[in-house]
């Protein structure tokens, strides 16, 4: 190995080798090996193998961290870094993706698009989130980033024939695009400002800058603008409602937990590495935004019909909350931010999960209405889809209680209670139409008496999940540490 | 005699290109137009990245305007593959047309 | 594990349990979640037995680690306040299970299994000690206390079940609010941690900062209570729910806002709460009289009871206000009566809706011919709710009132209106609908009372004399806490004076109010 390949280097790249290498594998072997539509349980089977190798390079980075009792390993000078905000994401990521995976298998069958680049996507879009959460670098971080928007872009489109998945797959790529020449252009002035594009120099020569210098403040608007894209804050949400409705039920899954947990993760990268000094500037600009997303998203949905488009406006206002988190910027908000992060991850995927199993032959599921009676027909994802939503709306024992209940915390130890009490009480609104769910769930009778049609890999991603969301909430305490230990410093 | 173009031209240049990307974004109706508003937007940031490495003598700026390059022609793949599959089931390009989703 | 976990966690269990039984077994459910409950009533009945009424600290402490960071403590202890309250929900969860028994004829799995969840809640309410583990149970209450509603109801129901729910909703993010502003300052929820830090003068609050915590906690229970103007969700939330909703609603979870103002309100927040002591009554009062006014003209029985509900709960509210021992056993005790007589009420209106499926008063008369046993119980519960001597209500009543008149003697005047008018209205009630005429429908259709409907009824019945005529089973526990409360809401230096002269306390938002009239003399 060189110097500019060295063996530090290698070991912190393994599990983005790993995810590239059975991306491109399962590729070729969709063509090559096993071109018939019965075997592509084996491409199931590859990205499953993909993860596991991924996990295994994650766990050695783990432990190996753990070992030698370093906060951060550094490798391509500087430009990467595996620390335990690193970790912390990477672990969840590939539960994401595999939860997404399991549940995908019989879903594209029943939508009839089922193709071996799916598996492929997933695991290439995993890696460019794995570069979001482990970029230390301008240019790794722009990189990763647009490597998962186009991945996604793709999966977003993936029902060539229906209408509403190509419009939402264009609206998605026309606003993604313009967020990413936002982001990029307003890279190119803090690498004018600083000299550098590693983060920490950008940071070190930001300090030392007027915060009132006009260029400064252009660069961090257009930042910030390009993040806030990104994690889909108001005034910059209008793409969420139409891609997360228009996409493929369980891209919508993976797009609400993945890239949101990147794109979080990559804010907290900026706003907590570089522009930490220029705080008084960013933190008006990031108060607007969380408060716009917690009132439009929760106003928002209450009128809606399509369980898709409303959970898209509830994301909205749960990155409202996990902006709150940042605001604070005490390490309670910190770690606030990453423990909802990782309970929205699991509640999210449980409840498009139920959406996802009750889609069959002649029935869409995803209005409101569909719902109706579930408790009748399949009182195990009724009973899934209720934890979940009440942990959505941060109901104790549930984990979107810890969630929230973090968030407060993190706002009242800062002092800021105004907007703690309307955080507060934006989660009674929140209830209103998380409960309508329910209320068609367990109060309406069933409209059609089909059965629900579940395979072997939706009940371990609904076991997962409801396991994940409940366990969370009642047994907080090792992931509370586990979260602590991903805080910046 | 040759005097240097100062570097705050550029940057001037470079917004003006940003800001007309931005406009073309927002005011344009037909996609392709939209799309390649996008890229203009993206080529201004490639002219501040260089003009800043120029400045700076450093090579960080050059790699960077590369990267961008390769992503736009990415997304530029990417991009019209979608638009295609939308021009095929609507068969029109004007943006306000593409509107099955909404509230 | 002590008797105290034990009775709180073995309603989960079964609930869990009744939850893997096969859907086509309706008897079997019934069955197994009547045993459990009435295990668990057996079990609680022990925790009343080893009572010391002076003993200082808890019974049944149970004090663990449950959450590091933030230092949250699985910490639950009964004594005198919660004694009797957990063996209230004790009590009436197996009564509701059996007047649910034909009544329910559809889904009858989730019913009992959220009986159970409710029940489990209830009880944990009652037994926290940490401040976040009593909102953890406070929420879990309420989620099953929905569903019971929103399934099992009748015609409005989803939008009653959803007002429930978003009105205490509402009160308590604002309550939790408030608890972790409290986590803030003192980096504990625990709640005897807390006492001795206010005692101690460790944790030092200032008046205003009091006021918004003691309003962030008061607004939570007096929604729950409720309070006036704050009762609107109360009467849609009984007439649509189901019996054994209501019962469970009125006798037990209203207590939690009134337990919640006596455990939190008044040792916490000692200053504010008598800084606000003046117009918290007077709401009290408005609700006493307002109540009784509406529920005099209402022609359905079961809006009748609830905003006779609202009546009765003024009486606590005031009790608790008057910070006085007798006004606070007298509330304390009224609370369990409530439960008692009001749970009784629900029970025969229900009784009666199985027979004739009408809740409006003119489709009734002349009842007594058919059932007179049913209209002999009726008049017992309904002597008892007017508070007739040697009846439970009575008591409870006379303390309150004796109470406020230590304070206020116009306070004990216009309670007193009160106690009058509830006598019309539930007089009324009973003459129109057992005497008269009976008319085709009623000798139809009403029956007598059945064998399993007098199991419901009868321990109910056997309290309301017990309690009316023997209080001194109850009443030293529930004084002996009510006397420690007392004490530490005078922990604080600045207000012993004032508390020494309760006069200046309760008259202080009076007298600004109407400062034209002097204080009258209390003694």
């Amino acid at each position: 190995m060189s110097q500019y390949y060295t063996a530090t280097d290698h070991f912190v790249l393994v599990p983005a080798i790993m995810l590239a290498l059975f991306g491109c594998a399962i590729l070729l072997f969709d063509f090559w090996v096993f071109p018939e539509p019965k075997q592509r349980k084996w491409l199931l089977a590859f990205l499953a193998l993909g993860e596991a190798f991924a996990g295994y390079g994650l766990w050695q980075q783990h432990t190996y961290i753990a070992g030698q009792g370093i906060a951060e390993l550094t490798a391509f000078q500087g430009s990467l870094v595996v620390d335990g905000f690193s970790l912390f994401f990477n672990w969840m990521f590939i539960a994401a993706a595999s939860i997404v995976a399991l549940m995908s298998y019989r879903y594209l069958e029943v939508e009839g698009e089922h193709h071996g680049e799916y598996y492929s996507l997933i695991l290439l879009a995993q890696c460019g989130m794995y570069f979001l959460a482990s970029g230390a670098d301008l240019i790794t971080l722009f990189v990763g980033l647009e490597l998962m928007a186009l991945c996604f872009y793709i999966m977003v489109g993936f029902l060539r024939s229906d209408k509403r998945s190509n419009e939402a797959a264009m609206k998605y790529l026309l606003l993604g695009g313009f967020s990413s020449g936002f982001l990029a252009y307003g890279f190119s002035l803090l690498y004018g400002l600083s000299g550098s594009t590693k983060l920490s120099e950008i940071g070190v020569a930001i300090a030392r800058r007027d915060p009132a210098d006009p260029v400064l403040l252009l660069a961090m608007v257009t930042t910030t603008v390009g993040l806030l894209f990104k994690i889909s804050a108001v005034p910059f949400h209008m793409w969420a409602p139409d891609a997360y409705e228009g996409a493929p039920t369980t891209v919508t899954a993976y797009l609400s937990v993945g890239s949101k947990a990147a794109s979080i993760a990559f804010l907290l990268r900026i706003f907590l590495g570089p522009l930490a000094s220029a705080r008084a500037a960013w933190e008006p600009l990031l108060v607007f935004a969380a408060i716009a997303s917690l009132t439009v998203g929760n106003l928002a949905a209450i009128s809606q019909h399509n369980i898709k488009r409303l959970l898209a406006y509830s994301s909205i206002s749960h990155a409202g909350y996990m902006l709150l988190g940042l605001v604070a910027g005490n390490e309670t908000g910190i770690k606030g931010v990453a423990v909802y992060v990782l309970v929205y991850t699991f509640t999210n995927l449980g409840v498009f999960l139920v959406i996802v199993a009750l889609r069959r032959e002649g029935l869409v599921g995803d209005n409101i209405d569909d719902l109706a009676g579930l408790m009748h027909k399949s009182p195990g994802y009724a009973l899934l889809m209720l934890i979940c939503l009440l942990s959505l709306a941060g109901i104790p024992p549930t984990a979107g209680f810890i969630g929230k209940y973090y968030i407060f915390l993190s706002l009242i130890q800062a002092g800021r209670y105004v907007l703690a009490a309307a955080a507060a009480l934006y989660v009674a609104v929140a209830i209103y139409y998380y409960f309508r769910i329910v209320r068609s769930m367990f109060m309406s009778d069933a409209e059609d008496a089909g059965a629900m049609e579940t395979t072997f890999g939706v009940r371990v991603a609904a076991a997962l999940t409801g396991l994940g969301t409940l366990g969370i909430g009642i047994f907080p305490e090792p992931f509370l540490r586990f979260a602590g230990q991903s805080l910046i410093r | 005699m040759t005097t240097a173009v100062p570097l705050s031209w550029y940057l001037i240049l470079s917004a003006i290109l940003f800001g007309l990307g931005v406009a073309g974004f927002v005011f344009r109706r037909n996609i392709i137009t939209v799309f390649m508003s996008i890229e203009l937007m993206l080529n201004a940031v490639n002219l501040s990245f260089v003009a800043f490495s120029y400045q700076l003598r450093q090579t960080d700026g050059h790699i960077y305007t590369f990267f961008v390059m390769v992503v736009a022609a990415a997304e530029a793949a990417v991009g019209l593959a979608i638009i295609l599959t939308v021009f095929k089931n609507r068969a029109t390009l004007e943006i306000d047309e593409v509107s099955d989703l909404k509230n | 594990m002590n008797l105290l976990t034990l009775v709180l966690f073995l309603p989960l269990a079964g609930f869990l349990a009744a939850l893997l039984v096969p859907r086509d077994r309706p008897g079997l459910v019934r069955g197994f979640v009547l045993v459990v409950s009435l295990a668990v009533f057996v079990l609680s009945i022990g925790l009343a037995l080893p009572q010391a009424p002076a003993a200082q600290g808890y019974w049944f402490e149970t004090n663990a680690p449950w959450i590091q960071s933030p230092a949250i403590r699985f910490h639950t202890g009964l004594d005198g306040l919660s004694l009797w309250l957990v063996l209230l929900s004790t009590l009436l969860t197996p009564i509701g299970i059996l007047i649910s028994w034909n009544h329910i004829d559809r889904r009858v799995k989730e019913f009992y299994a959220f009986l159970l969840l409710l029940e489990f809640g209830l009880v944990g309410v009652f037994v926290a000690l940490d401040l976040f583990l009593f909102y953890v149970f406070w929420e879990v209450s309420l989620v099953p206390m929905y569903f019971l509603i929103g399934i099992w109801g009748h015609q409005r129901r989803i939008y009653a079940a959803v007002k429930f729910f978003l009105f205490t909703m509402t009160g308590s993010v604002l309550m939790l609010a408030a608890m972790l502003y409290i986590y803030g300052v003192t980096g504990t929820f625990d709640y005897p941690t807390l006492l001795t830090m206010l005692a101690s003068g460790r944790w030092h609050v200032e008046s205003g900062e009091q006021m918004l915590l003691f309003l962030a906690f008061f607004v939570a229970f007096a929604i729950k209570v409720p309070l006036f103007p704050l009762h609107t969700w109360l009467p849609d939330a009984h007439v649509e729910a189901p019996t054994a909703g209501s019962v469970m609603l009125a006798s037990v979870m209203l207590k939690m806002g009134t337990y919640g103002l006596v455990r939190f309100c008044l040792p916490l927040f000692p200053n504010s709460a008598r800084h606000a002591a003046g117009w918290i009554v007077t709401l009290a009062i408005i609700g006493i009289i307002y109540g009784a006014l509406v529920a005099m003209v209402q022609p359905n029985m079961k809006k009748l009871v609830a905003y006779s509900s609202v009546s009765h709960l003024g009486f606590v509210v005031l009790g608790v206000f008057s910070f006085t021992q007798a006004g606070l056993d007298g509330a304390v005790y009224q609370m369990l009566n409530h439960g008692i007589s009001t749970g009784a009420l629900f029970m025969l209106v229900g009784y009666l809706y199985e027979r004739r499926h009408s809740l409006e008063i003119a489709d009734y008369g002349g009842v007594a011919t058919p059932a007179p046993w049913l209209s002999t119980v009726f008049l017992i519960t309904t002597l008892a709710s007017i508070g007739l001597p040697t009846l439970n209500n009575f008591v409870g009543e006379f303390l309150v009132l004796q109470g406020s008149a230590q304070v206020n003697f116009r306070w004990t005047v216009f309670a007193a209106i009160g106690v009058i008018l509830s006598a019309v209205y539930m007089l009324w009630l009973y003459q129109r609908v057992f005497f008269g005429e009976a008319g085709e429908p009623v000798r139809h259709h009403v029956y007598d009372l059945s064998r399993r409907e007098w199991a419901a009824i009868l321990p109910l019945l056997v309290l309301m004399v017990w309690m009316g005529t023997l209080t001194q089973t109850f009443l030293p526990a529930i004084s002996a806490s009510n006397a420690r409360t007392l004490e530490r809401s005078n922990v604080n230096v600045e207000f012993q004076v004032k508390a020494r002269t309760p006069l200046v306390a309760g008259q202080a938002g009076q007298a600004e109010a109407r400062p034209a009239k002097e204080p009258p003399d209390a003694r």
